[in-house]
């Protein structure tokens, strides 16, 4: 029912991909106070949708109900047609669906390449009883921290695999956010305002890199963020959020034609 | 059924158990860091109580004494844990903090007991001054003293903070200590003042303890378990709630553990085990405590 | 000499057990736990009840005798039977560390569906009051472990004759040696770096995937098990349990002090820490006639002393004279990958 409102705008053979996320007549409140009102919306395998809206408009409150963070006042939350609603943070991720923090959320004393490596998924090293015999995790290990440089790489920060993360700038910190997310080979990644704070430059880099991802391994998006002009380009759909409700949704080129949605935006 | 000098024991220890879960809760709720001198502090005075009776004065001269000494240990206690939390040490640092002055106290307790058998030439290291106290209508006195002390302290604690500028004063730094200082209100001055103020309470409560029980430098240690089982059951913030749970506390250790000892005479050894029980089943079945009980129903209606 | 010298290794031994497993909760996973001693106790219990009315069984001795209660007469009873059977002896030895091992493994794991659902701050207050319940137990029940007055038991290397009493400290030497193996090389491996990130933000490891409760649950229950291998080290070597020895003061906040001055999060800070003040506490006891300067009893200095060095080491250098070091991709990928880049 819900897929049907669907029109993707910059890949058109997207529209018939059958839905990864579903979010079903999902509410949140915080006392008596809605940060969500039944919101309804899905997200196509292999597409990237657009979250935007005010501040304050529920867009991070969302992300932390999909992600297991908040249990949902009312409705369900279907990921690759499985029931995530009540689901451990952990487990949500361990299906495949992972997030990043709008407020980077580092290990602080952790070097970045660790931060990025503590994000290997099964690691036997990271058994109790495992851990005591290298030989049985070291191959393991080894492909992991190829796999880090690469993330360093594709997110710019090769020179600061030593640094702490503690360290970092607010902009190499959203970069760490993106990568730890990269680490994870992902099905569907949440992505909460991840170029705030970067140059055009490297933002343009890694939203052309998250369609490579897509293309590449065929990972979904959902993505949160302010700066159009520069995000608009990249994304496959819009849905727009004003004080926890859905107002609009539409393919980018019909999002920008709405002229009434600036309004809700200044305001 | 249940014989007078339970009863009457039960209740003294109620009004102070309950007075130090309170003082107790308060510096938590100020400071957000539990302070595990707290006991010791409170215990200090006991040897004022000693030396009292011992140089043949009643033990209750002790009390302004007690709360001098109390009020002054917490301040300097608060002036250093204060210190570091400026400095940005960690939770687990200020806590450590709060040991360094239990050590000290303890220390001192010690050495003032060895002190006080050189010159007394008694053993110190364990007693109990219930033989120097006197009786109001055939009833030890302590009762009295320790009721009205503990209800007079809560209802003038309760005016203070309703009805005073310092109180709202307070109460705001309790709320949410960086708007309050955001707001112009001395934050430092507040709390050294509560802190001094609690401190005092404490050592007045724990002087009034030998009067009634033996006494040993370890009771701190041991009470320490009945104070945090208070907190735990009256709801861990919630100030009027650690009264309750002191109350609570203090019935079943010595109430519920005597019904059981008729039945199974060894159970009475066991008092302070029992507070311990108390709270880890509270902790497990309702982790808000009374309070949160209380709130519920509020809620509910 | 020789004595002494075995005297303090063999604690700086038990205290490096104490102190590593300290590490592991709080430097590593960053659980805050100031009841250290519960295992301790727990272990130091089990020793005091069961070796000795094991044997007292296998030997089939007089049935009206009571280990707890006729205390001096069954060890010397046993302390003859023991002292020509070595296969014994190590079997009671073996199977109380199993026994211990495997009730504290069971316990951490249990303590720690209170345990953490609390803060931080409470979490240290519920384990500190659960471990002086347990001693308070300890002290009042005259059949488990002698109570107040505590009880003797027996020794597992009375067969070693002249040297019945070199065996147990170079036992618990090789013991330690294990155990420090154990936990360096699960600090180094992976899993160190995982508790570091649970560590460091919670939320953020439950959003890569990690089970965090499950992960503080087995830490709790590994450590545990440590410091319950630590308790029945400390009482055979002692040849006595007497539980109101287990003080927080002593199980607690020096392990605690040993860990901060070393450098909370480094083992090898740790390590040197735990040596430094085990020598300096030892040499204290020792040598208490060179304090007769002092106007009170000298066990009265040591948590003073504690408490001043605490005191210093908080204001002047909370990490520690070691501070926690991250290693360097490169050192990683040649020392433990054995990778050449
Ligand atoms: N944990 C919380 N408790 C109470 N209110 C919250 C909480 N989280 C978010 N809110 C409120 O919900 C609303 C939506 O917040 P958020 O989802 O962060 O907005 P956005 O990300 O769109 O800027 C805001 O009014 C915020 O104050
Ligand atoms: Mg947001």
């Amino acid at each position: 029912m819900v897929s049907q409102t669907l029109s993707v705008g910059q890949n058109p053979s997207l529209k018939e991909n059958k839905p990864i996320l579903i979010v079903d007549n999902v509410s949140k409140r915080f006392g008596s106070f809605y940060a969500l009102q039944n919101i309804f919306l899905t997200v196509p395998e292999k597409s990237i949708v657009l979250l935007i809206g005010p501040n304050g408009s529920g867009k991070t409150t969302l992300i932390n109900c999909i992600s297991g963070v908040y249990k949902p006042d009312g409705g369900k939350i279907l990921f690759n047609e499985k029931d995530i609603t009540k689901m451990q943070i952990h487990d949500i991720v361990r299906i495949g669906l992972v997030r990043s923090f709008q407020v980077p959320a580092p290990f602080k004393k952790l070097t970045v390449a660790e931060n990025l490596l503590v994000c290997g998924q099964n690691n036997p090293g990271e058994n109790f009883l495992r851990s005591l015999n290298r030989r049985r995790w070291r191959v393991f290990e080894r492909e992991l921290v190829e796999r880090m440089f690469k993330v360093l790489r594709t997110v710019g920060l090769e020179d600061k695999a030593d640094t702490l993360a503690g360290e970092l700038s607010g902009g190499q910190l959203k970069l760490l956010e993106l990568g730890r997310l990269l680490m994870m080979n992902p099905k569907m990644m949440l992505l909460d305002e991840p170029i705030g704070g970067v140059n055009p430059v490297l933002a343009n880099k890694i939203l052309s890199h998250i369609i490579d991802i897509r293309n590449e391994f065929g990972a979904s998006f959902m993505i949160v963020e302010h700066r159009l002009d520069i995000v608009m380009k990249y994304v496959d759909y819009v849905y727009v959020l004003s004080k926890g409700n859905l107002i609009a949704s539409g393919s980018p080129t019909e999002i920008v034609e709405k002229k009434e949605l600036y309004d809700v935006y200044l305001a | 059924m249940i014989p007078l000098p339970i009863l009457l024991t039960a209740l003294v220890y109620s009004f102070i158990l309950s007075l130090l879960a309170m003082g107790f809760t308060l510096q938590y709720i100020t400071l957000s860091v539990p302070n595990l001198a707290y006991a010791t502090i409170a215990f200090a005075s006991t040897y004022l109580t000693l030396t009292f009776s011992l140089m043949g004065l009643t033990p209750y001269v002790t009390m302004p004494f007690a709360f001098i000494l109390g009020g002054a240990i917490s301040f300097m206690l608060y002036k250093f844990v204060s210190f570091l939390r400026d400095r940005g040490t960690s939770i687990v640092g200020l806590m450590m903090a709060t040991i360094v002055f239990d050590l000290i106290i303890y220390a001192g307790m010690n050495i003032y007991a060895d002190y006080l058998a050189t010159v007394f030439k008694i053993y110190a290291g364990s007693f109990s001054l219930s033989e120097f106290d006197f009786k109001i209508f055939s009833f030890p006195a302590v009762l009295f003293v320790s009721g009205i002390t503990s209800i007079s302290l809560v209802v003038f604690f309760t005016l203070m903070l309703v009805k005073t500028k310092f109180g709202v004063a307070m109460r705001a730094v309790m709320e949410n200590y960086n708007l309050a200082s955001v707001h112009g209100i001395n934050t430092e001055r507040i709390l050294s003042t509560a802190w001094f103020f609690v401190g005092g309470l404490a050592g007045l409560s724990g002087s009034l303890y030998p009067i009634w029980f033996a006494m040993d430098p370890w009771v701190g240690a041991r009470m320490f378990i009945s104070i945090f089982a208070a907190c735990v059951v009256g709801g861990l913030r919630s100030i009027y709630g650690s009264l309750l749970g002191g109350f609570i506390i203090a019935f079943s250790e010595v109430v519920v553990t005597y019904l059981f000892s008729i039945y199974f005479p060894w159970v009475w050894a066991y008092r302070s085990v029992t507070s311990m029980v108390i709270a880890a089943i509270a902790l497990v079945e309702m982790p808000s405590g009374i309070a949160g009980l209380i709130q519920k129903f509020r809620g509910g209606r | 000499m020789i004595d002494l010298i075995i005297d303090i290794i063999a604690f700086f031994c038990i205290y490096a057990i104490i102190t590593l497993s300290l590490n592991f909760q709080q430097g590593y996973t960053g659980i805050f736990n100031l009841g250290l001693y519960f295992p301790i106790i727990v272990g130091a219990i089990i020793t005091a009840y069961l070796p000795g009315r094991l044997a007292m069984i296998i030997y089939g001795i007089d049935s009206k005798l009571d280990f707890s209660a006729n205390n001096a007469v069954v060890v010397s009873i046993l302390r003859s039977k023991l002292s020509s059977d070595p296969i014994m002896s190590i079997m009671l030895l073996v199977l109380t560390m199993a026994i211990v091992a495997l009730t504290c493994y069971v316990l951490g794991f249990l303590s720690a569906y209170p345990a953490l659902k609390l803060p931080a701050d409470y979490l240290a207050l519920f384990m500190l009051c659960a471990s002086e319940s347990l001693r308070v137990i300890g002290m009042q029940t005259d059949w488990l472990a002698g109570g107040v007055m505590g009880i003797t038991i027996v020794n597992p290397f009375w067969w070693l004759g002249g040297f019945s009493y070199y065996g147990m400290p170079v036992f618990t030497i090789l013991a330690t040696l294990f155990i420090i193996l154990l936990y360096q090389r699960m600090c180094d491996s992976p899993l160190g770096r995982l508790l570091k990130s649970i560590r460091e933000n919670e939320l953020t490891a439950e959003s890569v995937g990690k089970d965090v409760n499950k992960i503080k649950r087995t830490t709790l229950a590994f450590s545990f098990t440590m410091l319950g291998l630590a308790g029945v080290l400390h009482a055979f070597m002692m040849g006595a349990v007497v539980v109101g020895g287990y003080t927080r003061v002593d199980f607690s906040f020096w392990p605690w002090l040993m860990m901060i001055i070393g450098g909370t999060g480094n083992n090898i800070g740790v390590f040197l820490g735990t040596f430094g003040l085990v020598l300096m506490r030892r040499i204290m006891i020792v040598g208490k006639h060179y304090f007769w300067f002092l106007p009170f009893n000298v066990v009265w200095f040591e948590p003073i002393l504690l408490a001043i060095m605490l005191m210093v080491t908080l204001i002047f250098r909370p990490e520690g004279i070691l501070p926690e070091k991250s290693p360097r991709i490169k050192d990683y990928m040649r020392k433990v990958l054995k990778l050449e880049s």
